[in-house]
């Protein structure tokens, strides 16, 4: 029989189906099956084989942030998957469309604690939009068809395929002709025009509004909308961390992020505004400190595409559910122009008068090479430049990433927001520099994050992936940790010193170039030879090890209650 | 405070685990569920009595996972509640007169019976099977099985009169998305 293929074969047709060119990941017992059909797919599907399913899955996650399209993963049972665990926590947090293939032990030892069999549909039960085991072939087709249209549908989120070996390995005559069928899985409905018009209605009337810019508009693709209604009402924009890129941050409504480390502008407007127009951001308390005292004066429009998102973190006067770019146009129908220039304004008048307190906007007088120094000159290079897209990484360098550098295109900011997960940046990093190998791809990490998957170097060298550029803010702390227990457990610096290799030494060994920077004088020139090297490249830059994010609001403390500087000794 | 919903989810694998999943990980206390067949075929009907101090968010959360077809609160509408609950009382022979005496009162049934014990069967609201449970236990030890509530609204139309099956949902749902 011609039309006869095992089921690991269906899974890979399914894949080229999906229009998947790429997938991450790692062999193993389970899934071998899958990795024999493979190879006939060679020309079609590229496999990067990486050195941790962790990295598998962030690096699936940086291909997905930077493209828009389902990252797809590959694990086998057991300790393979469980690797996967915290890629798709992150991607459940982030909402990045992600599908993860796992291999199974044969149906016939599910159920018996079986070599590296581990309930991998029941650990990935809360952090999934939607699993699956598969222990018939013929469920394929349809299974993985429903997979990518849940992953990358409404919300976007990871979908976990879990497949027995034998399934894998049965033969089939696949049926293509398969229709969804899941009546359950709420797709976004036609904007509530009532809606709109009665958010136009409170835009229209208010005196201090302002934009809250999230995710859902890069997710959505709404920028281009956004900026139009920005620019006919005047209205400021704040963007969220997830929000970066989703408004130029040099144009003049621009006033910067919000939140726990968000400026004291931007925190102030908030709690004085009077309209709220929230765009697919969802409330987190990094924004909002607090939730109870979040913008008390402020009547708050919602929009996102998540009805369950509405009301779980702040009280909504107009919710307007659906996609942020039919939302954005919508409104741009029924909203006349108008002006905001006395607000504008008077949160100008604020910056001026507190940005001279704002330590990380004033270079302190020291010798000693600070993160200042680091991240104007990539600033400069990045917005100099330009084709380029920046991972972060979780914790100090990643605020001061979000608050120096100067943000201007949707994608460019790729970070872990939600979920906090440290070890992300040179992963992702490396998956987003195999969906752009034209663009320079730029990781900026601490040397905490850089020291829990810098085995994907490897990767990145066997690969030949030549545009990822690793820049390593190097404090020898956990920074976040340690800057909390300075300023509020009395400087008991309980586990935070952190040591290290010489990562320069490191990148070298791995057969990448690496170079240790810790002059003022030579963070610029670092950064254009990495920049100009015809390969990927780590950079060390070995800061000061107790600078500090400010502006900071303690925790459980309202957005307007912020710490600009360390209190006087 | 304590609701009572009413869901219809699809009858896939795990599809009561992602629910009660769900009720744990946001940390609601789960006080009763019952899950049975439905009118539609492949679809079952639950009543989930769940203590929530926002029902909207927890409908909201319920209706995001994929086999939850719909969520109702019935709390504050007019629906009946009904519990049946089997009764193993330990009573010797001469006690058995004041037990079918108790369950006659209650409208409850003898369904069977051992040298040393009879087993009491009484189907009525829940504080109803309550009284009648605290009665047996003056008789003799008791040991209890109880169904959990079930819950039935009294007003709306019936749904899916003519008994369409979930392909005719796919169907309208997959035109919606079409078209937005």
């Amino acid at each position: 029989m011609t039309d006869e293929r095992t089921g690991a074969q269906v899974m890979c047709e399914a894949l080229v189906r999906e229009n998947v060119e790429v997938m991450f990941g790692i062999p193993g017992g389970a899934i071998m099956p899958f990795y024999h059909a493979m190879w006939e797919y060679r020309d079609k599907l590229r496999h990067v084989l990486c050195r941790h399913e962790q990295g598998a899955g962030h690096a699936a996650e940086g291909y997905a942030c930077s493209t828009g399209k389902v990252g797809v993963c590959v694990a086998t049972s057991g300790p393979g998957a469980t690797n996967l665990v915290t890629p798709i926590a992150n991607a459940w947090m982030d909402s990045t469309p992600l599908v993860a293939i796992t291999g199974q032990v044969s149906s016939a030892v599910l159920g018996k604690d079986a070599f590296q069999e581990t309930d991998i549909t029941g650990i990935t039960l809360p952090i999934t939009k939607h699993n699956y085991r598969i222990s018939r072939a013929d469920d394929l087709p349809s299974v993985f068809h429903e997979a990518f249209h849940i992953a990358r549908t409404g919300r976007p989120g990871p979908v976990l395929i879990d497949v027995t070996r034998d399934a894998q390995q049965a033969r089939v005559v696949p049926d293509w002709n398969t229709t969804l069928n899941v009546p359950g899985f709420d797709a976004p409905a036609g904007i509530d025009r009532r809606a709109v018009r009665e958010a136009a209605r409170l835009l229209a009337g208010a005196n201090k509004p302002l934009i809250l810019v999230g995710n859902g508009v890069i997710i959505s693709g709404a920028a281009p909308e956004l900026l139009a209604l920005a620019e006919r009402t005047g209205i400021p924009v704040v963007t969220t961390l997830h929000g970066i890129g989703g408004f130029p941050e040099d144009h003049p409504l621009s006033i910067g992020m919000p939140g726990m480390h968000g400026w004291v502008h931007v925190n102030r407007a908030i709690q004085e505004c009077d309209v709220l127009l929230s765009v697919g951001a969802r409330f987190d308390d990094r924004v909002t400190g607090k939730a109870s005292t979040f913008a008390p004066r402020a009547k708050v429009i919602h929009i996102d595409i998540d009805p369950s998102e509405i009301g779980k973190n702040v009280r909504v006067a107009v919710a307007i559910i659906g996609d942020a770019r039919a939302a954005l146009r919508a409104l741009l129908d029924e909203t006349p122009p108008r002006d905001a220039a006395i607000w504008l304004r008077n949160i100008r008048d604020t910056q001026a008068t507190h940005q001279h307190r704002q330590p990380y906007l004033r270079r302190p007088d020291t010798t000693e090479l600070m993160p200042h120094d680091v991240y104007a000159a990539l600033n400069s290079a990045l917005n100099g430049r330009g084709g380029y897209r920046v991972v972060t990484d979780v914790g100090q360098h990643q605020m001061w990433a979000a608050q120096l550098i100067e943000w201007r295109r949707p994608r460019t900011h790729i970070t872990s927001g939600g979920a906090g997960t440290m070890g992300f940046a040179v992963p992702a990093a490396m998956g987003a520099a195999i969906a752009h190998p034209d663009e320079t791809i730029w990781a900026i990490v601490g040397d905490g994050g850089f020291q829990m998957t810098n085995q994907e170097l490897a990767t990145i060298s066997q690969e030949n992936i030549r545009n990822v550029k690793v820049a390593i803010v190097n404090n020898g702390y956990l920074g976040m940790v340690r800057q909390w227990q300075q300023l509020f457990e009395g400087r008991r610096y309980s586990g935070t010193p952190l040591s290290g290799p010489s990562f320069a030494g490191l990148a070298e060994a791995y057969g990448l170039r690496g170079f240790t920077v810790d002059r003022i004088e030579d963070a610029s020139e670092a950064i254009r030879a990495a920049w100009d090297h015809d390969g990927s490249v780590v950079l060390d830059f070995r800061v000061e090890r107790e600078a500090n994010v400010f502006p900071l609001v303690p925790p459980g403390l309202s957005i307007g209650e912020m710490i600009t500087r360390e209190a006087p000794a | 405070m304590r609701h009572t919903l009413i869901a219809l989810v699809e009858d896939r694998p795990g599809a009561l685990n992602r629910v009660l999943g769900l009720l744990r990980g946001r940390g609601l206390g789960l006080h009763s569920i019952a899950v049975g067949d439905s009118e539609t075929p492949g679809v079952k009907r639950t009543t989930v009595l769940v203590d929530t101090d926002s029902v909207e968010q927890t409908i909201k959360q319920l209706n995001r996972l994929i086999e939850v077809l719909e969520v109702t609160d019935v709390t504050n509408s007019e629906y009946v509640v009904r519990e049946t609950a089997l009764v193993k009382i330990h009573a010797p022979e001469p006690r058995r007169e004041e037990i079918k005496t108790v369950a006659d009162g209650f409208g409850a049934r003898i369904v069977g019976s051992s040298p040393q014990t009879v087993v009491v069967e009484m189907t009525d609201t829940p504080d109803r099977l309550g009284e009648m449970i605290a009665r047996a236990m003056v008789i003799g030890a008791c040991e209890t099985m109880r169904s959990g509530s079930l819950a039935m609204a009294l007003g709306g139309p019936t749904r899916r009169a003519n008994a369409a099956g979930p392909e005719d949902a796919t169907r309208a749902w997959w035109s919606q998305a079409d078209g937005a």
